[in-house]
This record gives C-alpha cells, structure tokens and sequence, in this order.
C-alpha cells in the first residue's frame, strides 16, 4: 500500500507545527510582570501543582503543535495507492463500446436505456483529463465507430453522442469489443481504458466463448487496456413482438394470392395471456386484422392471405398494435417483388399432333394449370412452345425468362452461341433429356466447348419393364426450388418411377467412352476446384440408384438445370404425378427469378439493384435516390454493366425499407432485418454478469457516477482527507477540552 | 496639614449622616438611647427647650424658664455613649495591590473606609482610636471621643504608605496588651498570611471581650484572577519572591486556594463571633460601608 499526496505543496504547510511553538517560547520570553499580593495563594498552587503544569504545558503545546501540521495534511489531500504508481490526471485513450441495439429502446418511467447509456458515456468523456482521446464504437447492428478517427475534443463527441439515437439493429459485441481493442492499440496515450455501456441482454452476451476471446486479444497487445463494463438494464420484462414474416418461396405474380405468415412472440415471463391486434398492411393499406391470443414466453404464427394486383417492388408489414416497453419490435416489413408474368420458352424436340404426346406438353400444362383448367386466376408463367428448328435463335435473343430444351436432339452452332451468350448474361435453361438427344453433341459442344451442361452424359440407363422402376432418393433437399417438397404435405417425390435416364459420364469416359461406375462431377465440389469451370455444378436429386437425377450449373450470370430422364411420360410418370405441376413450378419460376438480387436482407449486408439497359440507354450511370428507414434522402447512382445498371449499396446498418426512386424507373424496395433476439429484455443475472467481467478481467460498475469515483480511485488512489480532517476536528476539539480543563473552566 | 475632606468627599459624608452605628454586643461604656448599655450615661449636654405636653416626666421640666416666661418647657439633652472603638488599619506591602478595574489600591480604599468609620463614630460621640501595622505597630492613637480627634486620626492615615510585610497575628497579641479597655476592634485587611495564627490572635481579642469586626480587602483580581498571558507575579513584600506561569493553566488552581482560604477565615471568623465583611476596591466603599451599616440595623 502506498502514499501519495495530491496538493503536495500545501503539505509545506505543515511546518505552521512552529507557528505554537514560536508562540509558547515567545509567551514565556514576552511575559507580563505584576506586582502581586496574595503571593501566599500562589506559593502554595505553583508548589503543589509545578510538575502537573509542566506536563499539561507539554501536552497542550503538542496538540497545538500538531494543529497546524494536519491541517496541512488534509489540505495537501493524501490518497492510499495501491502497488502500482497513481495516474493521476496523465491523458487518456478512452474508446467506449455504446450498446445502440434496438434493445437499448426498451423505456420505463425513468426513460429509455440508451438515454442512460448516453448520459453516462457523456459523463464519462467529460470527465476526461486535458489531453485524453476519445473513440466510441457503436455495437448495435453492426460494429462501427461513430468517429472517423480518435478525437480529442471530448465535447463534440458529447454533442454528437446526443444526437444519436438507438438503431433497430442486434448487438454484435465480438466484433465490438474487437474493434475497439484495435482502435486503442492505434491510440496513443499510455493509459488506455474500455468502456462498455450496454443493458447486457443475454442474448447478446451469453455466449461463454466472448469473454476468454476478447481477454485473450486483450493480453496479446502490447499495453494492458482497463476495462470496465457500465450496466444500464431496467426491469422492464413486457414485451411483444413481430419475431419474422414468411412470404411464399415462389415467385408471385400478380394477383395471384398467397399467404404471409407472421410470427408473433409475447416474451413477457410474468403476465399472462394477451391479447393483440394483428394488422398486415401492403405499402401501408392495411390488407387484413386478426386478433391474437398470447401466453406469456409463447410463440404463435398468424396466416394472412394477400392479393397484390399491381406487378413491381411492395412492402408487405405485420404490426401488433400492443403497448409494451420495445415498441420498435412490434412491427416487420419484408419486400416482395410481383411479377408481371415469366415468359418461359419450351422447346420442344419431339412434337406431337396428338394430345400429351409431344414432348412439352405436360410441361406446358404444369407450368400453366390455371390457364390449362380455364380458371379466372392468372398463372404466374406464360409458356412459348417453339419447334427445334431455324427459328431457335431469334426466339433466344427474345431473352425470355427461362428456356426449357425437351429432348432437343441438337442445335445449330449460332443457336448455341446464342444459348451461350443468354445464359451468360443471367438466363436460366433447363435441359430435359429423351431418346432423340445427340448425347456426344451435347457432351463435346455443351459440356467441353461452352460450359453450359452441368455433366458430361454417360450411358442410358433402361430398367426392364419386368422390373420396378427406380425411385427419387428420399433425401432433404437443400436447393430453394426442392425446399418446398421438404415438407411432405406439399406432395412426395419419391412417389415417381423411373424406368430410363441418362447416367453421367465416369472420368474414364472422358477419354474411353461410355462406361458406368462413378459419376463425373456428381456433387458440389470443393473450393479448390472452382478454378475449374467444369466444377460449377451440383447435383439437386438423385436417384435410389446413386444416379443424378436433377443438376444444377452456374455459367456466367445464369443457370442451367438438367434432368437426365425425359419430362413426358416416355421414360418415367413423374408427369403423371400430383408432385409434378409443383415441382415444375418450383423448379422454372425459381430458376427463372433466383439470380434477382435479394431484396431481404440482414442489417449490414450490401444491397444490389439491377435496372435493365436497353439498346438507347448510352449513359454509363443512372442517378436514383434512396430513401432510408429514418426517412432521410440520399442520391446513389447505379453503374452500368453490360445490359444492365447495378447498384451497390452497403450503408444497410439502420434495419428497416429502403427505397429507391427514379424518374422514368418503377420504384424498389429492400428491407433489411435483424435478429429479434434483441426483443428479449432480460438482461444477465448478476452472477453471470459477474462472470463474465472475471473472464474479460474487467470491472463492473452500475452507472457513471460509479465509475467516476473508480477511476479517481485508480487515478489518485484511495483519498483519506475525510479521515484526516476528522482527526483535526478531534484534534482541536481535544485542545479545546484540554485547555478547558487545565484552565479548570466549567460550563 | 490634610484636612477630612481631603479624604471623604461630600457625598460621603452625607450619606453616613443619615446612618447609625449599631453594636451587636452590648459592650460597656456609657451610652443612652439607642444604645442598649447596662450602664447610665453621665455626660448629659443641653441640646433645646420644647414645649411641655402631658405624659412628659414633670422631673425634666426646665422651672427656671418657667418662672421667667410662666410657660412649662421640658429640657432635653445630647445623649453620649462611651463605645470606644479602634480602628487596625494594615499597611502591609500586599495592601499596595491594585488591579486594571479598581481605582484605588487595597490601601487606599482601607484608608478612607477607616476615616469613614472614624468619623462616622466621633459623629456618635463614641471614642475612636487608630492602629497602623504591617509587620508591627507602626503608630497607635488612642480612643478619642473628642471631634478634633478626627484630624489626628486624617493626619496619621495619611502617614501611612505600605511596603513591609505582614505579621497579623504577632500585631494582634501585642495589640492585645495595649488595648486593655473592652471595645469595637475594627480590623481593616487583606488578611494574608497564616489563617490559623490569625484566628489564634483573634480569637485573643474575643478572650479580652472585645467586639470585633473584620473588612477584609479584597481586588477583584484576587477574585477573579483574569490574567491570560504568562505573567511574572512578583510579591509586594519580598523582593525577590516571584512566580513565572501561565495564568490559565493555574487559575483553576488558584481559584480553587482562595476558595479554600476564604472558607477558612469564614469559618474561623463564625467559630469567634466575629463579623467579616469582604470589601470589593471596585465598589463604591461609602456604599459598601451604608450597606453593611443597614444590614447591622435590621439584624439588631
């Protein structure tokens, strides 16, 4: 334990210990002389009483002496340090991790928790000594520092922490702490502090790896940062909130209803059933309301059927109308584009006069049942269905949505290009296979010269007609376009026989030819085969087999899926299936939409628009304004790339719609979401918060106030002139008694 | 030659005209009147004829001045009494004290009480002697009954100056020896020094039948002791006897001796019938002389 002095030259002042001193021999040098008559009194009192006086005139003198030198004591402000040399007031590097998670919202009637965490952080920064530097990183949504650089002038970052205000965004405090621990290796000063001002959610903050992470990082640099973690958690524990929204997996078209399903969470552990008011809203009209009845800690999913008849960008947005302390959960938006309708051209390589003999006509009628049964509904696709002849090209620079080759024996080397160069700029072809195929053709000028079929052919396999025929594989399937048969009420697969297809070629094919063992590129490959463009394909279905049924390869910007069995009833009764019309559905909508940017996104990731470029479009950019969920305006600009321009957006942190507007363009729309885990106010316990500042050696403090006297503490030591002033007081009360005493006055 | 009023303003003396002298003690002499003597007087001196009324003892009806003016006149006399008083007047060198607040020394306030009291008794018609001690008799008059005392008793208090030291009960037996008479013993002093040789001396006198009554002299710095810084107290008496001491420190001390001394005395004083009367130098003594006077009349 050690002793420092914070006024060190009024402890000169203790020297006035001669000032009594001085004074007692000055007394007895200067005295007064009177001529005296009762001497007989005073004879007797000095001899009895000569050495009690002297020793009450040591004693008086001593406590007199001793005034003067711990008031000089007091005034010079001793502190009790510790091992380690005091601070004092030497500058800092002060970099404070603001908890601005939507979470941080959550108000009871002392105000909102990010008004607390913003006063103290104020607090804090103002407190700095001359000198100090100051970064502060937001940890709501994404980590990010609400400074360009380190500043010093603590009052204008008190200004612009005031005019901030809590994201909707989740906390992400790994890559916080990260950050901030990083900023203050780039600090400069010698004592660097962290602050951590958060509610402490535990979800934010349970995982048991953060603090041995970030104490690790923080033991590997070069200096020994403080840390300490500031608590700003209310007991506020009722909470509702609109935890997700599900659009349908397929495209929409318009006017073609479909379900939006929400799902509503009441987090409140306490109180009992609630009841809300459930409303969906398109570009806020409100659609629909439902009333819903929550337990508490329940979940419950809400199904609203919706009708968008105009075709383009829409918001769709659930909101409970329910008083609770998190409003800012009570409502989600997702974005939804509607489709006009997908032009789909069929081509069909073995056509038929007959009804259901060509080779598309199932096909057709799958992918057009409302317009096949005559119903009023539209279908969100609109079939072409063209012969294999000299005309394949031009209906190929048609660039429709998607084009489906049905046992097309060949094409011409310009239909191929022009296949190769629509597929490239982002179409989407399926490939179906039948006896009429020129199995070498597409091996040699798909498959090795241009890249587009996924796997190179092998042998045709027939299963006798004594035999069963072979079934899909029951499997989970992981493409979008098959995660809809995943749940079995959507139909079943593996209900279909196949009795032919085409086996995929063996590496020894490549060069001996057809042969049969193991598939050439059968699954999705390693990473360190994407050098290879062969190694962009995947397989989505296969057969109980082993063989593939369904693949998928990337070229370019497109697609392009093969079946390896026949899409009539030749060579399986797939079409003859309930499955079948859905699977169709699934599998040309989506590859026909897939490659359109997403447009739901979470809080940080970039968002991408494409707005198409025609021939006449000659300017390099297009200017658009985005308007961000706080309302605010921004002018972005959209770059042209090839036929199209692409806008890269980034800036998505603030969780909500944004929209982008242009003259002359249809208005889009994406929405970025975040983790609702935030809505759950319940903060760590005491115990585990305790835990978690011993696993980042951290200190814990409960508010600003707290802090600052732990930091005098750190700084200055442990200050005891409260203790040395009452010494004083007893010391001057004692010389009062004393003398009193000794005086022989009484009250 | 100094004169009485050179001593007693004319306010005092006023004030002491108004006043009686009462001896608690029937003490022998010749008196009549007020005072109660178990002897006749027999100095009897005309003072005025009145008118004769009825009741009046035809005894002392003036028959001369009848047989002149043919009226009855009563004759009346100045009545005399033979109280015969002495003054001891202490002019030791602690009687030389005086304080800031008084503005006349132990000494000189004891001089004029001791001209009060003189005169005051030859106004009486009684005998007033004087004695002046320290550490002996330095001068004695004898009782004087006869007014023209007065200037010799002026003239021998104004001889007096204090200096030497006391040695009360050593004064007291001699006096003893000299004053043979019994009488009023009027003792006026600080009396400093030995309580219980004093009350052996005292108590001497009351053996010779004398009435005594003491004014004992006091400052109010002896009372009080207000001394706050160190002060060197050196005696009046001894040259070379002196104490350096913080005041404060031993005041409590001090306070607490003269309690002690003054309750001996007290006690001492009560145990021989002697009546003491503590006198402040800071008072008016024509006044503390008036108020101790009317106190001896309402206890008569």
């Amino acid at each position: 334990m050690g002793f420092n002095l914070l006024n060190t030259p009024l402890a000169w002042g203790a020297l006035a210990f001669c000032v009594p001193l001085i004074l007692h021999i000055l007394n007895r040098s200067r005295f007064r002389r009177v001529e005296w008559g009762a001497m007989h009194l005073l004879d007797s009192v000095v001899k009895v009483n000569h050495r009690r006086f002297q020793l009450e005139q040591l004693l008086l003198l001593l406590v007199r002496c001793l005034i003067p030198a711990i008031l000089a004591f007091t005034l010079a402000r001793p502190v009790l340090t510790g091992a380690a040399a005091p601070a004092g007031n030497t500058p800092t590097s002060l970099v404070v991790v603001l908890d601005n998670s939507y979470s941080m919202q959550a108000t009871d009637e002392t105000g909102s928790r990010y008004k607390a965490a913003v006063s103290a952080a104020t607090d804090i920064i103002a407190a700095l000594p001359r000198g100090s530097d100051v970064s502060v990183i937001a940890a709501g949504g994404a980590a990010h520092s609400l400074l360009d650089t380190p500043v010093f002038d603590t009052e204008a970052v008190c200004r612009k922490l005031r005019a901030s205000d809590a994201t909707l965004g989740a906390g992400q405090f790994r890559d916080s702490l990260t950050a901030a621990l990083t900023t203050l290796a780039g600090m400069n000063n010698t004592r660097r502090e962290l602050v951590v001002i958060s509610d402490f959610q535990s979800a934010d903050w349970a995982d048991s790896t953060l603090a041995d992470d970030i104490s690790r990082q923080a033991s590997a640099l070069s200096f020994q940062p403080e840390l300490t973690l500031l608590s700003v958690a209310s007991d506020v524990a009722e909470n509702m909130a609109v935890e997700s929204i599900r659009l349908p997996a397929v495209p929409v078209g318009k006017g073609q209803p479909f379900l939006v399903r929400a799902e509503l969470r009441n987090r409140s552990t306490t109180s009992g059933q609630v009841t809300a008011r459930a409303f969906v809203e398109i570009d806020g009209d409100t659609q629909s309301v439902t009333d819903v009845v929550l337990a508490s800690d329940s979940t419950s999913q809400v199904t609203f059927p919706v009708q968008i008849e105009e075709p383009g960008s829409h918001i769709v947005t659930v909101r409970l109308d329910v008083d609770d302390s998190l409003p800012a959960d009570n409502q989600s938006s997702v974005a939804i584009n509607i489709r006009d309708s997908l032009d789909v051209l069929l081509v069909d390589g073995d056509p038929s006069a007959e009804p259901l003999q060509s080779e598309t006509d199932f096909l057709s009628i799958a992918l057009t049942p409302f317009h096949f049964g005559g119903l009023k509904l539209s279908d969100l696709i609109a079939t072409r269905t063209v012969a294999a002849d000299g005309s394949l090209k031009s209906q190929f620079e048609q660039t429709p949505a998607a084009i489906v080759l049905a046992n097309v024996p060949r094409l011409t080397e310009a239909q191929a290009n022009e296949l190769q160069r629509y597929v490239e700029s982002g179409g989407a072809v399926l490939i179906t296979c039948g006896s009429r195929m020129d199995v070498p053709w597409y091996n040699t000028r798909l498959f090795d010269n241009r890249s587009l079929l996924p796997a190179r052919l092998g042998a045709l396999k027939t299963i006798d007609s004594d035999q069963d025929g072979v079934h899909l594989q029951a499997q989970r399937f992981d493409h979008p376009a098959l995660d809809y048969f995943n749940d079995p009420a959507h139909g079943d697969l593996t209900a279909a026989e196949f009795r032919k297809w085409f086996q995929l070629a063996t590496a020894s094919d490549a060069s001996t030819g057809l042969d049969t063992g193991a598939t050439y590129l059968p699954t999705r490959l390693a990473d360190s085969r994407q050098d290879d463009p062969r190694a962009q394909a995947s397989v989505l279905a296969r057969l109980a087999t082993g063989d593939a049924l369904l693949l998928e390869r990337r070229c370019g910007k497109g697609v392009v899926l093969m079946l390896t069995t026949s899409c009539d009833d030749d060579w399986n009764d797939l079409p003859l299936q309930p499955s079948f019309v859905p699977l169709m559905q699934q599998l040309v909508a989506t590859m026909a939409t897939r490659l359109s940017p997403q447009i739901n996104l979470q809080t940080g990731e970039a968002a991408v628009c494409f707005y198409p470029a025609t021939a006449e479009d000659t300017a390099d950019s297009i200017a658009l304004t985005l308007t961000r969920p706080d309302g605010s305006r921004q002018p972005v600009t959209g770059e042209r790339q090839g036929d199209r321009y692409v806008l890269n957006y980034g800036d998505t942190l603030q969780p909500g719609v944004y929209r982008l507007t242009a003259a002359d363009l249809p208005t889009e729309h994406f929405v970025t979401t975040t983790s609702r885990a935030e809505s759950s106010l319940s903060g760590l316990t005491t115990e585990e918060l305790d835990s978690l500042a011993g696993g980042m050696n951290a200190g814990i403090v409960s508010d600003a106030t707290a802090y600052l006297k732990q930091d005098r503490l750190r700084r200055n030591g442990w200050e005891v002139w409260k203790i040395a002033l009452a010494i004083l007081l007893v010391f001057l009360f004692l010389e009062l008694l004393l003398q009193q005493k000794f005086a022989g006055v009484r009250s | 030659m100094p004169r009485v009023h050179d001593v007693l303003t004319s306010g005092d003396l006023n004030k002491f005209a108004s006043l009686q002298v009462f001896a608690r003690q029937v003490v022998e002499g010749f008196c009549s009147g007020l005072h109660k003597s178990p002897h006749k007087g027999f100095s009897v001196e005309f003072k005025e004829h009145r008118q004769y009324v009825a009741g009046d003892d035809i005894r002392d009806i003036d028959w001369k001045l009848f047989g002149k003016t043919d009226r009855l006149f009563i004759r009346e006399y100045e009545e005399e009494t033979n109280l015969r008083c002495t003054v001891l007047l202490d002019s030791s060198g602690s009687m030389g004290y005086r304080g800031s607040r008084s503005s006349l020394s132990k000494h000189d306030y004891a001089v004029r009480l001791a001209a009060c009291l003189s005169y005051l008794m030859l106004q009486q018609q009684d005998s007033v002697g004087l004695v002046n001690f320290d550490d002996q008799v330095r001068s004695y008059l004898p009782p004087r009954s006869r007014p023209r005392h007065l200037q010799s008793i002026v003239d021998s208090l104004h001889e007096q100056t204090p200096g030497a030291e006391t040695e009360l009960a050593a004064v007291f037996h001699e006096m003893v020896q000299k004053i043979q008479r019994r009488g009023l013993l009027v003792i006026i002093s600080d009396l400093f020094g030995d309580v219980d040789q004093l009350m052996k001396a005292l108590a001497h006198f009351r053996h010779a039948h004398h009435e005594i009554m003491v004014f004992q002299i006091w400052d109010p710095d002896e009372i009080d002791f207000p001394f706050r810084q160190w002060t060197q107290f050196a005696s009046l008496e001894q040259a070379d006897h002196q104490h350096l001491v913080d005041p404060s420190q031993i005041r409590a001390a001090y306070l607490q001796r003269l309690e002690q001394f003054r309750e001996q005395l007290s006690r001492g004083c009560r145990r021989h019938r002697i009546n003491l009367v503590p006198m402040m130098t800071d008072q008016p003594y024509a006044d503390a002389l008036a108020s101790y006077l009317a106190h001896r009349r309402r206890a008569r």
